[in-house]
């Protein structure tokens, strides 16, 4: 082929600039695409996190990185959901990465257990995931065959952000990729079709490509400075227009879960590594001054904060991340409620879908709307979560609370719940990120309880139903107590006794 | 519960009817829910649908039933795919299988390495050869497949074609042995609530009123409570599938036994084969703009393998759907829902997608005393739409990308502005062999690929990570699997020797 297009190149910083330029390398580096990696300042601040969810365990395995390998070389920690912690006297409720219960008779879990609680059962939905009693009490979850058969035991990471983006970056120079590092970049585009032709750094050298990556997060560098795509904001807002971001001290024993915190004035979010604690405190302007966040950040976390420094939060995105011959990924082109920390999942998606429609020539227009297509779709899915907690919390009567009772939802989170109100599903829809049973238990926990079940469910025998209930009970609870705990798991990692 | 029972009447004993009744008698508890099926003799049935989808073997075993009898009662065969014949232009065949094309390799599909490995030179047979479920129906071949997914065998799946009205009358002795209540009867008469507009009851000629909580309509193309009572939107689709009428008639069976469908394209629509075990079922499914009635009718008579054994009978239909499925206390089922011309056999699929999802949202027995709560029929009506809408795109595909240049039908077909949705998918798969998938609804990867393949789509490119790959080894594998293939299916019984085995009816 003679119109191919050979020369990849990406401006950015951080996780996102090295996880996308490892992963095109890795994909299309053989086929004689050359790679190069623009690298701008660092917007990191030590003690900054890296939140994961499951998939991009996947995402490493594909590069070769060894999970021992990055979690000794980065001193992060496992996470098996979140803990959310609403104010007293109402329970906390774990949202768990793994699955909940097991099917009975071919069918959903949950139906049986809100039947079983209409009828008495007084057993919390998350007594029934392992995963999520594993978190509580401070166990990993090692999955075997039986806890397969079981459901699944999904995990994501809390990745200290500078040593994630640094193991990143020195896989990279391993794997030889060729790399700049520039203050900014000057863009150079084709006169008469638009397209990016070559980028200028800071000490003039000038890099020409065929296509341009943009993971230059906030700043855009690429797509929003150069190729001017508007940046749209979001007309389901968020409460919150300000993230409060600070670090504290390990835990002595580092929680294997992430856990968000409820108070008057917003959320609070710890994330636990083996070296500090990150601490988000998501707040509104209109409620609060940031020094009056701060003290409700150091109350709420009951930990000494250190570094404490305030950032703008608005969410919204653009609706071509792939325009002319430049696709933006992660924060670049979409900017996430901080709820659930979906950056770096973000950044994955447009990682992962670009590849999969790397352009097979140089008329790639379809694999572009494609892409935009995806892309749009998988965030709108995305984008029904916060919104969802937000709306349907009961937590305060005004402030905060109410204001995000009164935020807005995207119609298709406005769908979800009346189906899982009237019959407790969660209708499928495409492109969606997020189990079924985790999107239940976030509903239950808000004091949502579906109104019935689907009438086959019945058929079910009442002692098969019983049985069938206390038995998941007691392999959860023994499958549990043989997992080994968080912190020792970490000394053995530590240690290089599991590769 | 202990809000009484909730009173079902299914208005309409046809396919979609009786497979309704058939699934709730199964799948809802009696203490609750009371079904009541009205029928009247005097209307006959639709009975499309002679041809199914394997999506049909999964329905019956969720009832249970006994695959042998249900053929040998209905006079079915064995199905493994459609095959279309002149569609892109005369002369040309391929089928849609029901199964896979090769194996994904290194995590890409399949269709890049063959693409791949005939741009770099190397000789690779037609896409055909790399399906089991077609080399097999090409044989005339039948066997169940083999459920160890490491074997060749396990590369496909099957449906059956069946009398329609057979299966009806199957569905019927089986359900009303279960419980569900069959009344005989023409409707003159429907009462509605005044205050909240649902329907309450209906009265028969006999004066026999029936009152009931939830009504199913399944009067076909009427759509007597539906669109009758609720006057419920129709969206027309008739300016992409320009076929509104088809003529049908029966012929003897010649001996060809084949394990699959066929449609030929004609001037002016295309002609459907099915065989039976006792009889070939024929049609003519054509666009009034383009043939009149007699002009059809000689053209389908010229074209049979035997004999007629009926005078051709003449159905109207416009391709569309209705907006919303459900509404109020009444759900629609079958063609008082919508209509897509039987050209991928989705009939039957879409009767059974949406009893399945009606069972699963039925109300109550404390709804429907306080009212049923909109959530239920938005997701149904969600549903619906979504299953409509991709069968009808993958419908307008073999239409659209043909190359039956000089007559008029075809021109204008492969002239018409297409949906966008499908457009995107085909521009996708031009530019590099990509389909753009989804997860939910009808038609996956493997059957847009033959389509796609089959229509002539000659994709300019392939997913470059196909050139990762050592071209020798990709070369050999795809010999081998083609020959693995071959191999197989030469072991394989005849279809005919298979259902002489299995499931012949006595005559």
């Amino acid at each position: 082929m003679t119109d191919v297009l050979l020369r990849v190149v990406l401006v950015g910083r951080d996780a996102a600039l090295w996880l996308a330029a490892l992963s095109l390398d890795r994909a299309l580096g053989a086929t004689g695409v050359s790679v190069t990696a623009v690298e701008l300042p660092a917007s990191l601040h030590p003690g900054d996190v890296c939140r994961s969810l499951p998939p991009l365990e996947a995402l490493h395995n594909r590069l070769g990185i060894n999970e021992a390998d990055l979690i000794r070389a980065t001193r992060g920690s496992y996470t098996l959901g979140w803990n959310l912690a609403p104010p007293a006297p109402a329970a906390p409720f774990f949202l768990a990465h793994g699955g909940y219960g097991s099917p009975i008779d071919n069918a959903d879990f949950f139906h049986f257990w809100v039947k079983a609680r209409r009828f008495g059962l007084d057993v919390a939905f998350e007594m029934f995931s392992p995963t999520a009693m594993a978190a509580r009490q401070g166990r990993i979850f090692l999955p075997d065959s039986e806890t397969a058969k079981f459901g699944r035991a999904d995990y994501g990471y809390h990745l200290p952000a500078i040593d994630y983006a640094g193991f990143l970056k020195g896989l990279a120079h391993r794997a030889g990729l060729a790399s700049h590092r520039s203050r900014s970049v000057q863009v150079e585009r084709d006169e008469a079709d638009g397209v990016i032709r070559a980028v200028r750094l800071d000490q003039g050298e000038r890099i020409e490509g065929d296509l341009f990556v943009d993971a230059s997060g906030a700043e855009a560098a690429l797509i929003g400075r150069a190729l001017d795509q508007t940046f749209e904001v979001c007309a389901a807002g968020s409460p919150a227009d300000r993230v409060l971001v600070a670090s504290a001290p390990r835990f002595s024993s580092v929680p294997v879960y992430s856990e968000v915190r409820i108070c008057e004035g917003g959320w609070l979010e710890l994330l636990a590594t083996q070296t500090t604690t990150q601490v988000r405190y998501a707040y509104a302007s209109a409620g609060r001054s940031d020094e009056e966040a701060l003290a409700e950040a150091q109350t709420t976390a009951q930990l000494p904060l250190e570094q404490a420094r305030v950032r703008a939060v608005q969410t919204g995105g653009r609706v071509k991340p792939w325009a002319a011959n430049c696709i933006a990924i992660g924060a670049a082109a979409h900017q996430l409620d901080p709820l659930f920390d979906l950056d770096l999942h973000s950044v994955q998606l447009g990682i992962v879908h670009l590849i999969s429609l790397f352009p097979a020539h140089r008329r790639f227009e379809a694999e572009r709307d494609e892409y935009n297509r995806v892309l749009a779709s998988k965030l709108a899915r995305l984008r029904d979560l916060a919104p969802a907690f937000y709306g349907l919390n009961r937590f305060y009567p005004a402030g905060f609370w109410d204001a995000a009772r009164r935020a807005g939802m995207p119609r298709s989170a406005r769908h979800k719940i009346g189906a899982f109100r009237a019959r407790g599903q969660i209708p499928p829809m495409e492109d969606e990120t997020f189990a079924p049973d985790f999107w239940r238990a976030m509903l239950v926990g808000l004091g949502e309880m579906p109104q019935s079940w689907p009438p086959a469910i019945d058929l079910t025998p009442p002692d098969t139903l019983r049985s069938a209930l206390q038995r998941m009970l007691g392999f959860v609870k023994d499958k549990v107590l043989e997992q080994p705990t968080h912190d020792a798991y970490l000394q053995r990692l530590a240690q290089g006794e599991l590769v | 519960m202990s809000d009484g029972q909730v009173r079902i009447v299914i208005v309409g004993g046809g396919t979609a009817g009786w497979m309704t009744a058939a699934l709730m008698s199964r799948r809802l508890p009696a203490a609750d829910y009371s079904v009541t099926l009205v029928e009247s003799d005097e209307i006959g049935i639709v009975g499309v649908g002679e041809a199914t989808l394997p999506h049909v073997k999964i329905f019956n075993d969720l009832l249970g039933l006994d695959e042998a009898e249900f053929m040998r009662a209905t006079r079915a065969t064995f199905k493994l795919g459609i095959e279309f014949r002149d569609w892109n232009r005369p002369g040309d065949k391929y089928i849609h299988p029901f199964g896979a094309f090769g194996e994904p390799w290194g995590g890409l599909e399949f269709q890049h390495h063959w693409l791949r490995a005939k741009a770099s030179g190397r000789k690779v047979a037609p896409l055909w050869d790399y399906s089991y479920a077609v080399s097999a129906a090409w044989a005339n071949a039948f066997d169940f497949p083999d459920t160890d997914p490491a074997s060749v065998r396990s590369t496909y799946a099957y449906a059956y074609h069946f009398d329609a009205g057979l299966y009806a009358e199957f569905l019927r002795r089986w359900t009303t042995a279960r419980g569900v209540t069959r009344v005989e009867g023409r409707v003159v008469e429907i009462g509605r609530d005044g205050a909240s507009g649902n329907l309450q009851s209906i009265t028969l000629q006999s004066g026999v009123r029936i009152d009931g909580d939830l009504f199913v309509d399944c009067t076909g193309f009427r759509s007597l409570l539906l669109a009758g009572q609720f006057g419920a939107e129709w969206e027309d689709w008739t300016h992409w599938l320009p076929c509104d009428r088809a003529l049908a008639a029966p012929c003897a069976n010649s001996g060809d036994f084949s394990p699959y469908t066929r449609s030929t394209a004609r001037p002016a629509g295309w002609q459907w084969r099915i065989p039976l075990q006792h009889r070939v079922g024929n049609g003519y499914v054509f666009s009034s703009q383009f043939a009149s009635e007699e002009r059809a009718r000689e053209t389908l008579l010229a074209n049979l393998e035997g004999e007629a054994q009926a005078e051709p009978r003449l159905l109207r239909f416009a391709p569309g759907r209705r907006v919303q499925t459900w509404v109020g206390n009444c759900a629609a089922i079958g063609l008082a829902s919508g209509f897509l011309e039987p050209l991928e056999s989705t009939s039957i699929f879409l009767i059974q997608a949406a009893a399945i999802d009606l069972v699963d949202l039925m109300p109550t027995p404390g709804m429907v005393k306080s009212g049923i709560d909109p959530a239920l029929p938005a997701e149904f009506n969600r549903l619906s739409a979504m299953q409509y809408e991709r069968i009808r795109d993958f419908l307008i595909l073999h239409y659209f990308a043909n190359s039956r240049v000089g007559e008029p039908f075809w021109d204008y077909l492969r002239q018409m502005e297409i949906p966008d949705s499908l457009a995107h998918k085909l521009s996708l798969f031009r530019s590099r062999a990509s389909l753009s998938l989804y997860q939910y609804g009808l038609f996956a990867r493997d059957s847009w690929l033959a389509v796609l393949v089959g229509q002539g789509i000659a994709p300019q490119g392939y997913d470059r990570t196909a050139d990762t790959f050592d071209l020798t080894m990709v070369g050999d594998r795809l010999d081998a699997f083609a020959d693995r293939i071959a191999s197989n299916v030469a072991s394989m019984p005849s279809h005919a020797a298979f259902i002489a085995n299995y499931c012949l009816a006595t005559p």
